[in-house]
């Protein structure tokens, strides 16, 4: 190789990396304009109040409607499965202590962790606080799974065969997923599955409503039963609630 | 001090040959692992829902580390006046790069749709650490391409400028990819403000151990002649880097254990049986620290090439265990959903998790590695890496 080859290599090399590098800076400006076009607060904001003292150990109407209403799959091996809402038991860790069932979801952060770390902003909230992933843009880095300290968010490690819900979009592997609160169904006027199959099969322990309206069923609740958030000291102001934890 | 001559290697030896084909081999290995993770899904690694970052963050980290280690050796001469370091300022830049290309090779490849590596360069997110660093990780192998090319025209000042530059920008690419982890509020073993000083220094002692061991190994299989003077500062200043990222394990570690809310996090890492304390313990502690500084420190072997080039190797071994230790057991440990209560599901909820590195895991490492490498010895014969020879001011140079 000439001595003129080398160097028009490197110079190629070089303004090839520049450009690359240059480019993200140059949308940057992007990025904040579209932030700085978000509309006000909606006057919606969903939310979700559980009642733990209801729910029992042994009924999973919630976890069986999300599964079916999401094409939520089973593989079989508790490491790769997926769980939008899934039922624990919390026990006190004193002598005989009974332990409470309760299904866990994603709590809708009015803080969400997960879309602070999304590096290309794929996670979201929707003017009626619902937090979501756009799955044509989640690269599949999983920092959102880092982040969250509900464990509210699961990978795609396979792909699904089988297609329950034609509503909802049959997904492929290598994308991050979590409960949407069925903003499908929302969006036709309905409720989430897991509180529909709560009323009609299960205890009705769940009560689903708009936070921003003082006359709802869960503000009136709210006020006067004062359930509690999980893990409300990390300030990430959760918007599922539970009674009697 | 008379300018070090440059020139490319001839390269047709037997023994050049076979290096390339094994570190070809080794990149073909690593390509075939990540093709395994895209197509089949990351089921085939040990990562789970649980544990969602596994070995080639583990890599990805460390191979970041030795980068910004490497960048901030090329510019000991040209930004802290150490002109007798000058001969190694193309070869530890060139490595700067490659390294850094291989670390974002491992994060890119890691993901579960690498295919969508273009989204990031139009979809950003200011507030995240990840998106932050992505700008700083393009724009820093960007700055080492344009900073080599200065130094290839004898473009005095401007090597000097970009050095400054080259060395802030290290700064700034390490403390962000330490804010990745540190920065995360729900993982106990990562919310830490030390995570972004103690990368840096352990970025400098791995950064210097390979710079060690490459030098030697470059100059040694090229027949160049180098000064083995100049080793010898290097394992000093190895030593101290030691010392520096020692400080930070030891303030981090104490700081957690007084309080009696992190006694059984502690407990896990620092006092169990099991793998995670082994790593930290003999891998992070022992081949990271206390083994190469004691061998560097002590007069019969800290002056002995010999006994320089094993510290740098349990060095380099121990960083790797050392970023091990950031990553896995962070994730390894149950999140504190009710504190101070037992919690049980059907979703791995209140138990210890269990992680090993898979095969294409190991592979998918090694080979970015190999693959870094063999960039590395095919450009020495392209380009004018080498220098004839490298003597420390007012000595006779050593074979």
């Amino acid at each position: 190789m000439t001595e003129f080859d080398r160097r028009t290599l490197l110079k190629f090399g070089a303004a090839a990396v520049v450009g690359s590098a240059l480019g993200p800076g140059i949308t940057l400006f992007q990025a904040f304009a579209r932030d700085g076009e978000k509309r006000g607060p909606s006057k919606i904001r969903w939310g979700l109040v559980i009642d733990a003292n209801k729910c029992t150990a042994d009924c999973t109407a919630c976890t069986n409607a999300c599964r079916t209403e999401n094409n939520v799959p089973l593989f079989g091996d508790p490491r790769y499965d997926g769980h939008w809402i899934r039922k624990v038991t919390v026990t006190p860790k004193t002598e005989g202590a009974v332990g409470r069932s309760l299904p866990l979801l994603c709590n809708h952060c009015e803080q969400p962790p997960c879309q602070h770390v999304c590096p290309v902003a794929a996670t979201f909230t929707r003017d009626d606080g619902i937090v979501m992933i756009d799955k044509h843009r989640c690269i599949g880095c999983r920092y959102c799974m880092i982040a969250c300290p509900y464990k509210a968010r699961t990978f795609v490690f396979k792909n699904t065969e089988k297609w329950t819900n034609p509503d909802v979009p049959k997904r492929g592997k290598g994308v991050v997923e979590k409960c949407t609160f069925c903003a499908h169904r929302i969006d036709k006027g309905q409720i989430p599955a897991c509180v529909e199959a709560c009323n009609k099969e299960g205890e009705k322990a769940m009560i689903f409503g708009n936070l921003n309206d003082p006359n709802s069923e869960i503000v009136q609740y709210i006020r006067a039963n004062t359930p509690k958030g999980i893990r409300e000291d990390l300030g990430l102001e959760p918007k599922v609630f539970y009674k009697g934890i | 001090m008379e300018k070090p001559r440059f020139s490319t290697i001839k390269g047709n030896s037997p023994g050049y040959y076979a290096l390339v084909t094994l570190l070809g081999a080794l990149a073909l290995a690593g390509f075939a692992s990540a093709w395994c993770m895209f197509s089949q899904g990351h089921h085939v690694t040990g990562m789970t829902n649980a544990i969602p970052w596994g070995f080639p963050i583990v890599m990805a980290i460390y191979l970041i580390g030795l980068s910004a280690g490497s960048l901030v050796l090329s510019a000991l001469s040209s930004v802290f006046g150490k002109a007798e370091f000058k001969p190694f300022s193309r070869i530890a830049a060139l490595l700067a790069a490659l390294l850094l290309i291989g670390a974002l090779m491992c994060i890119i490849l890691d993901w579960g749709k690498p295919e969508r590596i273009l989204i990031p360069f139009y979809s950003m997110n200011p507030r995240s650490m990840f998106s932050l660093n992505g700008m700083l990780y393009s724009t820093y192998i960007g700055i080492c391409f344009v900073y080599l090319w200065a130094m290839f025209n004898d473009k005095e000042k401007l090597v000097k400028l970009l050095g400054f530059v080259a060395v802030f920008w290290a700064v700034l690419v390490h403390s962000g990819t330490g804010a990745i982890f540190g920065f995360v509020g729900a993982r106990e073993l990562y919310h830490s403000p030390l995570l972004p000083p103690s990368f840096i220094s352990a970025a400098l002692s791995s950064g210097t151990a390979l710079m060690i061991i490459v030098l030697y190994l470059t100059f040694r299989w090229t027949g160049r002649t180098l000064d083995e003077a100049l080793l010898k500062k290097l394992g000093f200043y190895l030593a101290m880097f030691i010392a520096v990222v020692a400080y930070f394990v030891f303030i981090e570690n104490v700081t957690r254990s007084y309080w009696p809310a992190n006694y059984e996090v502690q407990k896990f890492l620092l006092l169990s049986a099991n793998k995670y304390s082994l790593v930290f313990w003999l891998g992070m502690v022992g081949c990271g620290l206390v083994f190469p500084f004691l061998i560097l420190i002590n007069p019969a072997t800290g002056k002995s090439i010999g006994w320089i080039l094993a510290a740098s190797a349990l060095v380099i071994i121990g960083v790797l265990a050392e970023r091990y230790v950031i990553v896995i057991p962070g994730q390894v440990l149950p999140m504190e959903l009710f504190p101070g209560m037992t919690v049980t599901s059907e979703f791995q909820d209140g138990v210890v998790n269990d992680y090993s590195v898979s095969l294409t895991e190991a592979l998918f490492g090694l080979g970015i590695a190999g693959f870094v490498f063999f960039l590395y010895v095919v450009a020495l014969r392209f380009f004018e890496l080498v220098p004839e020879k490298a003597v420390a001011a007012g000595e006779e140079g050593v074979k």
